[in-house]
């Protein structure tokens, strides 16, 4: 209670300045007035003589008003202001100074807290779920590979409802879908999909933006055709307008009722796939996906990723061993069903993947080397800003000497460094807030351009702006702090009295080390860019082995659709007619999977005599149906026998076209064109080589071009087509004109993956492109800021030795001799850095070989340009301290001291 | 300077000044003139202090939450601020009091011997 009340006058007195001041004066008035009236009365003084002796008495009005006022803490603040206003001050006369703090500490800050933000929303990010870290995902593991694998649905009712393991168990299953707005054709488009538990909302515990979500009304079969939007897709498709509820859509042709809008972002349980945009309850399998295998019925291994939440008080281990056992009795009611006999349950609140799902190495890797380049950034930024602070005290260290010796505390001294700090990191953490609010706009530009939506789903949210700020933080005591500690412990009363050397030579080491590293760091960055453009640059100049330019592309899914085959071939046949029939086009086909394409597909041929691993004795290759003039309109080159005709129909022989690569491995040493093997296995339908095609790049631009297989498809019946057409002049030109083409023959039928071959082939690029240009961006920053390092160093080396140098001209010394003097000293930190950042680098590069295309990660020519580069930066750096020195008067320099 | 320092720990006199002004409010609330004038008739004149450091000490007392203070009117109906111990403050003042007993009997003993 009394510190209470201590604390409130203590508050008053601070806060209400000027309220504190006039009751003090009221209070010393009153006093006087008192004891002058006493003294009149006591001791018969006049009026005059008892006031001056009542103010002797009182003792110094001034010193007391002031010993009041640091009592109230009035003085602590009038000096921080002074503080800072010495400190803007210093920064206006130092305004290069203050915009290289201002702009390495902003990129720096920045930088790191939007890698943070990606790693955050990858890695560490709940979903929007209630108790999120309750929520965790069964995969049945299969008892001979011991791999998980989805479970089917039977499965997952009898643990949904029978276990009791869970305090509720849900299931999805992500699909493409084609969705219109009825009566609108402008908005068909196919996005990516869930089919989901009737619980799944329930499960995971999510309230609706607008609507409702799905409840257990919607569980039967095939009686709800209502779907749930993602709030990314309501604001982006919908405008963020809430009437979108009860709004009619159709999904792959059957009509569906919008009921709600999902929880923000809420991107789906998968942490690596695709953003679902819409929610469907799996009870309508079958009227969204008409001519599909049944999802909904089935033991054993199956279809369903599942999420269900840890009862109250049961870890994960316990729940684990629980279901194991339930498994067992699952396997024994279907034994025939190849059924788990044990499961793995692994934790959600991040979202999950099938733990056999290898995480894209690319991707890992590349991840670690953002986080890796972006932290090495900042140690160098915090060791130039150390160094910049260091080499202003060597400036100033005449003025702190005198100060401390005047009586200035250290303390006092301190915080005035501290305060200088702060003021200076102040416009930096303004540019690092304006590039963290980059950071999802950022993504959207790196995140690769597939069919459906990809990325970490990066946000600005308070965990990253703590982030940020507790870089900013260390950012500032580093940089602030210890160069104050060190200015003021011993050794400054020396600098006045003119011994300098010994501390100085101190903190030269000290700033020598600081700029070695980071130079060494820097090498080790540009090593990295320089691999990563090179890398790109010999990856563009590839043969592709088809000719991209000049092509328009476009797919339709017509299975989704609801089409049957017969449908479907004769939708093929007329939108080709079509296209052909208009101008200025040269040859159109259609062809699955194309080059560069989302999706890959395989075949598998069974070849007498031919080895392999597989059980059935078949060889699985990598296959594209295409119709025929597939190989003209994609500009494939024919090396021997022909291409696919009309006369390859269905009933017709069945044939195929097989690349050069796969040619000579299947049949080497013989002429393959009139080659036999089997379809599918031993006993799979005779198919023979008619044609065969020069290698080209398909699936990425990786060594070795894959050996590939070509099937007709009038042949092979396959829903999903892209439209490849070869146009006179410009592709892009001709993309709407073959969307209208479409639209003509079927106005709900959508269109997706709309782009000339060349974007196409852009989008294989783009992991490369975002490595190049990302490890670019670091190497710069910080070979940049290093040179900005060594120049401060280097200067400020001329500005201590101006005596030294000034002495050595007066003796004779050469301009050329004090030039060699000054630019040999940063010319030795310079090796130094280079040397240890080299072994660091070659060290670095062997990690990312797996990153590089067609070059080794010892590229010769990346290690010698680097060096040639800091050389270059090294001279400059030192170039201009170096001349300040020769233009140095003599005369002026020793009379300086 | 950063913080008020405790003045029992640095400096004897300015301790005693507290002591001094929370012995003179121990038997009713005063403003300042009147606990400079009190301690006076207490110690017989003997105590002569600035007057003017009273009022850093009432302000480091009311800080330490072992006063609080108060406009009242003086019997002349005149404005003062008038000064009182709070529960906290009485109880200092006896840890205070015993406090200067110990220190002054050791004081004493060394002195003495």
């Amino acid at each position: 209670m009394s510190h209470l009340k201590g604390l409130r006058a203590r508050l008053r007195s601070v806060f209400a300045s000027r309220k504190s001041e006039s009751r003090m004066e009221e209070e010393f008035e009153f006093h006087v007035e008192m004891e002058t009236k006493r003294l009149v009365i006591e001791e018969g003084l006049a009026e005059s003589e008892a006031r001056r002796r009542a103010l002797v008495a009182f003792g110094g009005l001034d010193s007391y008003r002031e010993q009041m006022r640091d009592g109230r803490g009035v003085r602590w603040f009038s000096d921080l202001w002074a503080d800072v206003r010495y400190a803007l001050r210093a920064m206006r006369r130092a305004p290069g100074f203050a915009i290289a703090v201002a702009v390495t500490l902003g990129l720096g800050i920045g930088v790191n807290g939007m890698v943070f933000g990606y790693a955050d929303s990858l890695l560490f990010r709940k979903v929007p779920a209630r108790d999120a870290e309750q929520l965790v995902s069964l995969f049945g593991v299969d008892p001979k590979t011991k791999q998980p694998n989805l479970i089917s649905y039977g499965d997952f009712v009898a643990y949904r409802d029978k276990s009791g393991v869970f305090d509720g168990f849900a299931g999805m299953t992500g699909i493409p879908l084609n969705v219109a707005m009825t009566g609108s054709a402008e908005v068909a488009d196919m996005v990516w999909g869930e089919m989901v538990t009737e619980n799944f909302f329930s499960v995971l515990g999510m309230t609706p933006v607008v609507g409702r979500l799905f409840t257990a009304n919607d569980a039967p079969q095939g009686a709800n055709p209502f779907a749930v939007l993602s709030y990314e897709s309501w604001t982006r498709r919908f405008g963020g307008d809430p009437s979108v509820v009860g709004r009619r859509i159709r999904i792959n042709g059957s009509e569906f009722t919008i009921v709600g809008v999902a929880p923000r972002g809420f991107r789906g349980m998968r942490s690596f796939g695709f953003w679902p945009e819409i929610w469907v309850p799996i009870g309508m399998h079958d009227v969204a996906l008409p001519n599909s295998a049944r999802l909904l019925e089935g033991h054993g291994e199956g279809g369903l990723m599942t999420v269900g939440r840890l009862r109250r008080g049961v870890d994960l281990a316990l729940t684990e061993r629980a279901a194991s056992r339930f498994a067992k009795q699952i396997a024994t009611e279907h034994p025939a069903a190849n059924p788990a006999e044990s499961v793995m349950i692994i934790p959600a609140a991040v979202g999950f993947d099938n733990p056999a799902f290898v995480k894209p190495a690319v991707l890992f890797l590349a991840s670690a080397m953002g986080v890796f380049a972006s932290i090495v950034t900042l140690v160098i930024i915090c060791a130039n800003l150390a160094n910049l602070q260091l080499s202003r005290l060597a400036q100033r260290s005449g003025e702190i000497a005198i100060r401390l010796s005047l009586g200035c505390s250290r303390a006092r001294l301190t915080r005035q460094m501290v305060v200088e700090s702060a003021v200076l990191a102040i416009p930096g953490v303004i540019i690092a807030a304006g590039i963290l609010r980059l950071g999802p706009l950022i993504e959207s530009s790196l995140a690769p351009h597939l069919q459906f939506r990809v990325g970490f789903g990066a946000s600005v949210d308070s965990r990253v702006a703590l982030f940020t700020a507790g870089i900013a933080l260390v950012a500032i005591v580093l940089f602030g702090l210890v160069p104050a500690l060190k200015a003021s412990g011993a050794g400054s009363l020396s600098i006045l009295i003119g011994a300098k050397r010994t501390s100085t030579g101190r903190r030269q080491r000290l700033r020598g080390v600081l700029v070695v590293s980071q130079l060494a760091l820097s090498v080790i960055l540009l090593v990295g860019a320089t691999l990563f453009v090179r890398s790109m640059l010999i990856a563009r100049g590839a043969d592709l082995g088809f000719d991209p330019r000049h092509r328009a592309l476009m797919s339709v899914n017509v299975a989704l659709q609801g089409y049957d085959e017969a449908r479907g071939r004769r939708f093929f046949d007329e939108t080709l007619d079509r296209v052909r029939a208009m101008p200025n086009v040269v040859s159109a086909a259609w062809g699955f999977p194309v080059p560069f394409d989302t999706y890959g597909r395989t075949l598998a041929l069974y070849i007498e005599g031919a080895e392999t691993r597989s059980k059935d004795g078949t060889i699985s290759i990598s296959a594209s149906t295409g119709s025929d003039g597939f190989v003209g309109a994609l500009g494939l080159p024919l090396l021997a026998g022909r291409e696919f005709t009309m006369g390859d129909s269905a009933n017709a022989p069945l044939v195929m076209m097989v690349s050069e690569r796969l040619a000579r491995r299947l049949w080497p040493g013989k002429n393959p064109i009139g080659q036999r093997a089997r379809r599918g296995g031993p006993t799979g339908p005779e198919i023979t080589v008619v044609g065969v095609l020069g290698d080209a790049k398909f699936e990425s631009l990786g060594p070795p071009t894959q050996a590939r297989l070509y099937v007709p498809l009038r042949q092979r019946y396959r829903d999903l087509q892209t439209l490849i057409v070869h146009t006179r002049d410009d592709a892009a030109a001709a993309i709407p004109k073959l969307r209208r083409v479409v639209v003509a023959a079927d106005p709900t039928l959508p269109v997706f993956g709309a782009m000339t071959m060349e974007q196409s082939v852009e989008n294989g690029f783009s992991i490369s492109r975002t490595a190049a240009s990302v490890a670019g961006f670091f190497g710069g920053l910080a070979i940049l800021i290093s040179s900005v390092g060594l120049y401060a160093v280097v200067a400020s080396r001329v500005q201590e030795r101006t005596r030294e140098i000034g002495v050595r001209v007066a003796l004779g010394s050469t301009p050329r001799d004090v030039m060699v003097l000054v630019m040999a000293s940063g010319a030795r930190l310079g090796l130094i850095g280079l040397t240890i950042g080299l072994i660091g680098a070659a060290a670095v590069a062997r990690t990312l070989g797996a990153l590089l295309y067609g070059m080794s990660p010892a590229d010769p020519f990346t290690f010698a340009l680097v060096p040639v580069a800091l050389a270059t930066i090294v001279l400059v750096a030192t170039y201009f301290p170096a001349r300040r020195a020769v233009k140095l008067d003599p005369i002026e320099a020793l009379r300086n001291e | 300077m950063p913080a008020p320092r405790h003045p029992q720990e640095s400096d004897p006199l300015r301790g005693s000044i507290d002591l001094l002004v929370l012995k003179a409010l121990a038997l009713e609330p005063m403003h300042g003139w009147g606990i400079g004038l009190r301690i006076g008739q207490i110690s017989n004149g003997r105590l002569d202090v600035n007057q003017g450091s009273l009022y850093p000490a009432l302000q480091r007392l009311e800080h330490r939450g072992w006063i609080e203070s108060d406009w009242q009117s003086t019997e002349n109906n005149r404005r003062a601020r008038y000064y009182a111990l709070t529960k906290a403050g009485r109880k200092a003042l006896g840890e205070e009091v015993e406090k200067w007993h110990r220190f002054a009997e050791t004081m004493a003993l060394v002195l003495d011997s």
